[in-house]
C-alpha cells in the first residue's frame, strides 16, 4: 500500500502539487497505451479483405479472382490461382498487371507450354476476351468492369473503420501538451524554444493528417505511431539539449519530404521500378561521398560534415538498399536481376569495411536476408546464400578490425556480459543505464529530472543508451510501449503480406521493418547488456538527423503495402484509374 | 505472391526476438532494479562517492555510523574501531557491505516509483550486533588477530562479529609507515567471515557427531591411549599418554588416539558427509557479506589423512561464521536459526524491511546433538573452569591448531544451553597457544556481556 501512496508522494509529502504531479507521471503512459493499443488494433485487427483486379474463366464457367498484381499459376497449393490439373506445371506462369491497366504474362520454365489465342508466348501482353491456355487448360482473361470495382471498394472495409486514426492523433496531441507542459516546468529557461518545436511538431502531424483526409485516406497509424515515437525522442533532446530540437525538427521535415516523395512513386509499379536505378546511384554516390570525404567519429569514419551539418550517408543508403532490393514477382521466379542485387550488396558490405562501421553492417545484413529470403521465393538459391555467408563474414572481419583498431570498440566487446565487474570503465555505459533505468522506476522521474542528461553527446545517452533514458525519465512503461510500438508494424507487415498487390512492396516493406526492428534490437539489448553495444540509432527516438531521414523514408514501404481500403496515400485507390475494359 | 508472403516470416522473428527480449528484461528489472540503483557509483544514491543512506545503529540504537551530510561514526574510539568491519571504512579499504545490501531499503527505493519517492538520508539500519559486546570482545583480544563470533541460535541474530586487528576510522593507520610489528596484517580482512582457519580439535564435534550415527554401541565403548598411534608407518600422537577412556572422557582430554580411531572407523565418505551437512564448504550469504568456503578433501587422503583430517588437522579449514552455527546446530538439537546480521531497516519512519526467522538444514541427528551437549557439558564442568559461569549450562571444545609454525592456533567454540541465553560463540585466536587457556577466556568475557544485554532486554 505505502508504494501506491509513495506514487504521489512529493518532496514535501501528499500535497496537492505532489498529487498533480502523480496524476501527470500517470497520465502519459495511460495515453501512450492507448495510442498503441487503439493503433494495433487498427493495424493488427484489419479484415484481410482481397482486392479483384481481373477474372480467370475456366472453360467450366467457374471464375476465378485475380487477387494481386504478380499472380503466380500453378499446380502448387501455394501458387495464388491454383490450377490442378495434371497437364499444368506447380509453377507454371506469372500473371502481371501492368500500371495502365493491361496484363503481361510470362512463361517461368514450366514444362507444360503457354499458349494465348493458341499461339506460344515466353513472355507478353494479354487484352481482356483473351484465351490463355497452360498445358492444354483454357481460360479467358476477364476484366473487373468500373462497376463492379466500385462496388469492391465499397464492400471492403475502410481503414481506420471502429479505430478513428483521428482520435488517436487527438490522443497523442493531449499527450504532446502534457509532456510540453511538463518539459516547460522543469526546463524554464527553453521555455520558447520547447513550446515553439512542439507547436511545430503538432502543426505538421496534423497537416499530414488533414492533407491525407483531402485526397481521400484514411490509414494515419502509421505516421501517428512515427509522431508518438518522436515525440518521446523530442522529449529526450529537450531534455538533453534543446537546442537540438530545431535540427531534429529539420531533420524530420526532411525525412517526411523523403517519405511522401517515396511513397507517391510507389503508387505506380513502373515509376517505382525505374526508381530504383536512381535509388541505387543514389546509393554508391553516398557512399563513395562518404568514402572520400568521411570523418572519423567513435571509431568508424561514416560521417560527412558540410558546415555546421553533420551527415551520415550509411543512414540514406538504407533507402536505396531496400528500393534496390524489391522486386517484382516475374523477375523473381526467373531469377533476373539478381545478380545485380548482390553485386551492388557486396559493394555496400565492401564500404561499410572500409568505413568500419560494423553496427550498420549487421543492420543492412539483416535488411539483405529479409530481401534474399523473399526473392528466393520458390527455391533457395545457393547464389544468395553465398552472398549471405559472404556478408556475414564481412560483418565478422569489420567487428575483427574494428575491435583491434579502436580500443572503445575492443572495450565495449571486453566489458560485455561482465559489466558489473569493470562498471567505471568496459561497463560503464550499460551500468549507468540499469542504474537509471532502476531509478525511474515504472513511471519515471519526470521530463529533465533525469541523470542521463548529463551522458548525452559524448555518453551517448541521448542515442546510443535512449532506451534508458527514456526509462529514467519517462519510466519503463513507456520504453516498452516505444518498443511495443515498433514491433507492431513489423507485424503489421507481417500481416497485410497476404494481400499485398505486389511483392515489390511486400520485400519493400518487410526488407524496411527487418531493418528498423533490428535497430531497435540492437540498440536496446545492447543499453540493457544482452548483446554488445554496437552504438545503434532507436528508430526515430534516437537523437540524430540522418538517422530520422532514414526512418520516414523506410516508413514509406510500410504505406506502400498497406493495402486496406483507401488507407494509403502510397496506394491508388482500386476503382480509379486502370480497370479500363 | 502466396509464397512471398509466407517468407516475411522473418520480420515476424524479428519481432519476437523484440519483443521476447524485452519482456526478458522487464522479467530481469523486477529480480534485480533494487541492485542496480543502489549499486557503487549509482548518481542517484551515491554523493561524493558515498552512499547517502541514512544512519546505522546497533540493536541497542546507539548510532555506529551516520552518511546523511557529513560521514560519523560511533562516538567512542572504542566502539569505533569494535564496529569498523561491519561498517567500512572511508577510504573503501573495507567496502561497506551491508549497507550496500540494503542500501534500497534506506532510501525507501521501490520498483513502482523508482527513486522518485525516495528519502535520502532518511533510513535506519538496526543491525542485530551489540556494539557494546563488540567492544568488550575486541577488548580481550587485545590486540591478537583472530575472530570472535556470538550468535543467538534460536533466532538468528549474530550479536557479536568480531575481527582483529581493527583500527579506528576516524584515524586510519597508514599501512606504509605503521606496520612494522605486523599488527596490521590483514586488518582489512573481516576474518570472521573472510577467513578459513585449521580448526584443531573442536573439529573433533564434526568428527564425533557423525561417528554417533554411524558407529552403533560407540557411546559405551571403551579406549586405550599410549600416547600414540602409528597409522601406515606414521604417528598419531597424544601429549601424553591417557590411559583407558571412555568415549566422553576421550572427548574431554581430546585424545588424538582415541579420535584417529574413530575417524578411521568412521570412513571417508561418512565424514565427509558431515562436513557436507555442517556446509562447512560451501559459501553463505549473510545480508550482503557472503562467508569463505572452508575446506575438507578427502579425495586422495591416507588412512593417516584421515585420522588427522578426523582431528581438525590434515587440510581441514573452517570458517568461523560457518562453525558458529555448526555449535548451534548442537543446541538446537539438530539444526539452527540462519544467523543474520539486520533485524530490520526504515526510511523516513517506514519500516522498509524486517528480518525473519529462518532455519539451517539439518547438520546432525537429534540423538548426537544431544550426547554431543552432554559431553560438551562434561568438558566445562571438568576441563574449562575459565568458561563455567555460575548458573548456566555453557557447553564448550576446545582446540589448538598445529598450522606449521610454533605458535598454534587456539580455537573455543560451544554453547549455552539455557532458555534465556540462546547463545552459540567460536573464538579464534592466531598464534595464541591453547585453545582452553587463550581462547576460553576470551569467551567467558564476551558471552558474559551479551548475557547482560539480553538482560538489559527483558
Amino acid at each position: 500500500m505505502d508504494i501506491f501512496l509513495d506514487f504521489f508522494r512529493g518532496a514535501e509529502g501528499i500535497t496537492l502539487f505532489s498529487i498533480y504531479q502523480g496524476a501527470l507521471r500517470l497520465s502519459l503512459p495511460v495515453l501512450a497505451l492507448l495510442i498503441v493499443i487503439r493503433s494495433a488494433r487498427s493495424l493488427l485487427g484489419f479484415r484481410r479483405e482481397p482486392e479483384v483486379w481481373a477474372w480467370l474463366r475456366l472453360a467450366t464457367g467457374e471464375l476465378l479472382p485475380v487477387t494481386h498484381w504478380e499472380n503466380l499459376l500453378g499446380r502448387k497449393k501455394t501458387a495464388d490461382i491454383v490450377l490442378d490439373f495434371v497437364t499444368v506445371s506447380k509453377n507454371h506462369a506469372v500473371l502481371t498487371r501492368q500500371d495502365d491497366g493491361g496484363w503481361m504474362l510470362t512463361d517461368i520454365g514450366a514444362r507444360g507450354r503457354v499458349d494465348v489465342n493458341g499461339a506460344p508466348m515466353i513472355s507478353g501482353r494479354v487484352n481482356y476476351g483473351d484465351t490463355i491456355s497452360l498445358g492444354g487448360l483454357e481460360m479467358v482473361l476477364e476484366p473487373v468492369s468500373r462497376e463492379e470495382a466500385r462496388l469492391q471498394a465499397n464492400s471492403r472495409t475502410k481503414a481506420g473503420k471502429g479505430n478513428s486514426p483521428g482520435l488517436t492523433l487527438l490522443l497523442l496531441s493531449v499527450f504532446q501538451m502534457l509532456e510540453i507542459m511538463q518539459l516547460m516546468f522543469n526546463r524554464p529557461e527553453d521555455r520558447m524554444t520547447i513550446f515553439t518545436a512542439f507547436g511545430i511538431l503538432m502543426g505538421v502531424e496534423w497537416a499530414m493528417f488533414i492533407g491525407q483526409k483531402l485526397i481521400r485516406r484514411s490509414g494515419f497509424e502509421v505516421e501517428t505511431i512515427a509522431f508518438f515515437l518522436i515525440s518521446i525522442g523530442m522529449g529526450v533532446c529537450a531534455s538533453a539539449d534543446p537546442g537540438e530540437l530545431y535540427k531534429q525538427l529539420i531533420a524530420m521535415g526532411v525525412g517526411i519530404t523523403i517519405f511522401l516523395f517515396l511513397g507517391f512513386f510507389l503508387r505506380d509499379l513502373e515509376k517505382a521500378k525505374k526508381l530504383r536505378y536512381v535509388a541505387a546511384a543514389a546509393g554508391i554516390l553516398l557512399f563513395l561521398a562518404n568514402l572520400a570525404l568521411g570523418s572519423s567519429a567513435y571509431g568508424s569514419r561514416n560521417w560527412i560534415y558540410l558546415g555546421s551539418f553533420s551527415i551520415q550517408p550509411s543512414e540514406l543508403v538504407k533507402i536505396c538498399f531496400v528500393l534496390t532490393g524489391a522486386s517484382t514477382m516475374d523477375r523473381i521466379v526467373t531469377r533476373r536481376n539478381l545478380l545485380g542485387f548482390v553485386i551492388y550488396t557486396a559493394f555496400v558490405g565492401a564500404c561499410l569495411v572500409v568505413i568500419n562501421d560494423f553496427g550498420t553492417a549487421a543492420i543492412f545484413f539483416v535488411g539483405f536476408l529479409a530481401i534474399a529470403l523473399l526473392r528466393s521465393s520458390s527455391y533457395p538459391s545457393a547464389f544468395l546464400v553465398l552472398v549471405g555467408v559472404g556478408m556475414l563474414a564481412v560483418i565478422v572481419i569489420a567487428a575483427v578490425s574494428a575491435i583491434k583498431l579502436f580500443p572503445h570498440v575492443a572495450n565495449r566487446f571486453a566489458g560485455y556480459g561482465h559489466i558489473w565487474e569493470d562498471p567505471f570503465d568496459k561497463g560503464f555505459q550499460q551500468t549507468r543505464s540499469l542504474m537509471c533505468v532502476a531509478a525511474g522506476g515504472l513511471f519515471g522521474l519526470g521530463l529533465g529530472n533525469g541523470w542521463m542528461q548529463y551522458m548525452a553527446g559524448e555518453g551517448a545517452s541521448d542515442t546510443d543508451l535512449v532506451f534508458a533514458y527514456v526509462s529514467e525519465e519517462w519510466g519503463l512503461l513507456m520504453a516498452v510501449m516505444m518498443i511495443f510500438a515498433l514491433a507492431m508494424l513489423g507485424l503489421f507487415v507481417v500481416r497485410s503480406a497476404k494481400v499485398a498487390r505486389s511483392s515489390f512492396y511486400t520485400i519493400g516493406a518487410s526488407a524496411a521493418m527487418s531493418i528498423l526492428m533490428v535497430q531497435a534490437i540492437l540498440n536496446v539489448f545492447g543499453t540493457v547488456d544482452f548483446l554488445p553495444l554496437t552504438g545503434v540509432t532507436f528508430p526515430f527516438v534516437s537523437n540524430g538527423g540522418s538517422s530520422m531521414m532514414s526512418c520516414w523514408g523506410l516508413l514509406a514501404f510500410l504505406k506502400a503495402c498497406d493495402t486496406r481500403q483507401n488507407a494509403s496515400f502510397a496506394v491508388k485507390l482500386s476503382d480509379k484509374g486502370g480497370n479500363q475494359a | 505472391m502466396k509464397s512471398i508472403a509466407k517468407r516475411t516470416g522473418f520480420a515476424l522473428i524479428l519481432a519476437c526476438i523484440l519483443l521476447f527480449g524485452v519482456l526478458t528484461f522487464v522479467i530481469r528489472y523486477f529480480l534485480y532494479a533494487d541492485r542496480w540503483v543502489s549499486f557503487t557509483g549509482s548518481p542517484h544514491v551515491y554523493t561524493d562517492g558515498k552512499l547517502n543512506t541514512g544512519e546505522i545503529v546497533d540493536r541497542s540504537g546507539e548510532v555506529l555510523y551516520t552518511s546523511a551530510s557529513d560521514q560519523t561514526y560511533a562516538d567512542s574510539a572504542a566502539l569505533r574501531k569494535a564496529t569498523l568491519h561491519l561498517i567500512g571504512d572511508a577510504a573503501g579499504n573495507i567496502p561497506p557491505r551491508i549497507l550496500r545490501a540494503y542500501a534500497s531499503k534506506l532510501f525507501g527505493y521501490d520498483k513502482l516509483n523508482g527513486t522518485a519517492a525516495m528519502e535520502t538520508g532518511g533510513g535506519e539500519l538496526r543491525l542485530t550486533v551489540s556494539a557494546q559486546v563488540q567492544a568488550v570482545a575486541m577488548q580481550a583480544m587485545n590486540g591478537r588477530k583472530g575472530a570472535v563470533g556470538v550468535y543467538n541460535y534460536k533466532t538468528g541474530e549474530i550479536l557479536c562479529a568480531v575481527s582483529s586487528p581493527s583500527f579506528d576510522p576516524l584515524d586510519p593507520p597508514d599501512l606504509e609507515t605503521e606496520n612494522e610489528d605486523g599488527y596490521y596484517d590483514g586488518v582489512y580482512i573481516y576474518r570472521f567471515f573472510h577467513a578459513s582457519y585449521t580448526p584443531g580439535s573442536i573439529f573433533k564435534l564434526t568428527t564425533l557427531a557423525a561417528a554417533l550415527d554411524a558407529i552403533p554401541g560407540l557411546e559405551d565403548a571403551h579406549f586405550t591411549c599410549t600416547g600414540e598411534r602409528v597409522i601406515n608407518g606414521e604417528k598419531i600422537t597424544c601429549p601424553r599418554a591417557h590411559g583407558e577412556l571412555t568415549l566422553r572422557e576421550a572427548l574431554a582430554k581430546s585424545c588424538n588416539c582415541t579420535f584417529a580411531e574413530i575417524a578411521l572407523r568412521t570412513g571417508k565418505s561418512v565424514l565427509t558427509g558431515q562436513a557436507e551437512a555442517e556446509r562447512l564448504m560451501e559459501n553463505i550469504s549473510i545480508d550482503g557479506i557472503t562467508t569463505v568456503r572452508g575446506n575438507f578433501d578427502l579425495s586422495d587422503a591416507s588412512d593417516n589423512d584421515l585420522a588427522w583430517a578426523g582431528i581438525g588437522q590434515c587440510t581441514d579449514l573452517v570458517n568461523p561464521c560457518q562453525y558458529m552455527v555448526f555449535m548451534g546446530a548442537i543446541a538446537g538439537g539438530g539444526s539452527a536459526a540462519e544467523p543474520r546480521l539486520v533485524s530490520s531497516a526504515q526510511c523516513g519512519g517506514r519500516v522498509t524491511y524486517e528480518a525473519a526467522v529462518s532455519q539451517t538444514p539439518p547438520m546432525l541427528s537429534a540423538g548426537a546433538a544431544r550426547t554431543l551437549r552432554e559431553y560438551m557439558r562434561y568438558n566445562v564442568t571438568q576441563i574449562y573452569d575459565a568458561v563455567d559461569i555460575p548458573g548456566v549450562e555453557v557447553c564448550a571444545k576446545s582446540g589448538t591448531a598445529e598450522v606449521g609454525t610454533d605458535a598454534n592456533t587456539a580455537t573455543f567454540a560451544g554453547f549455552i544451553a539455557e532458555e534465556d541465553y540462546p547463545l552459540a560463540f567460536i573464538v579464534i585466536v592466531e598464534e595464541g597457544g591453547a585453545g582452553s587457556s587463550v581462547a576460553a577466556p576470551v569467551a567467558r568475557s564476551v558471552l558474559e556481556a551479551c548475557m547482560n544485554v539480553l538482560d538489559g532486554e527483558r
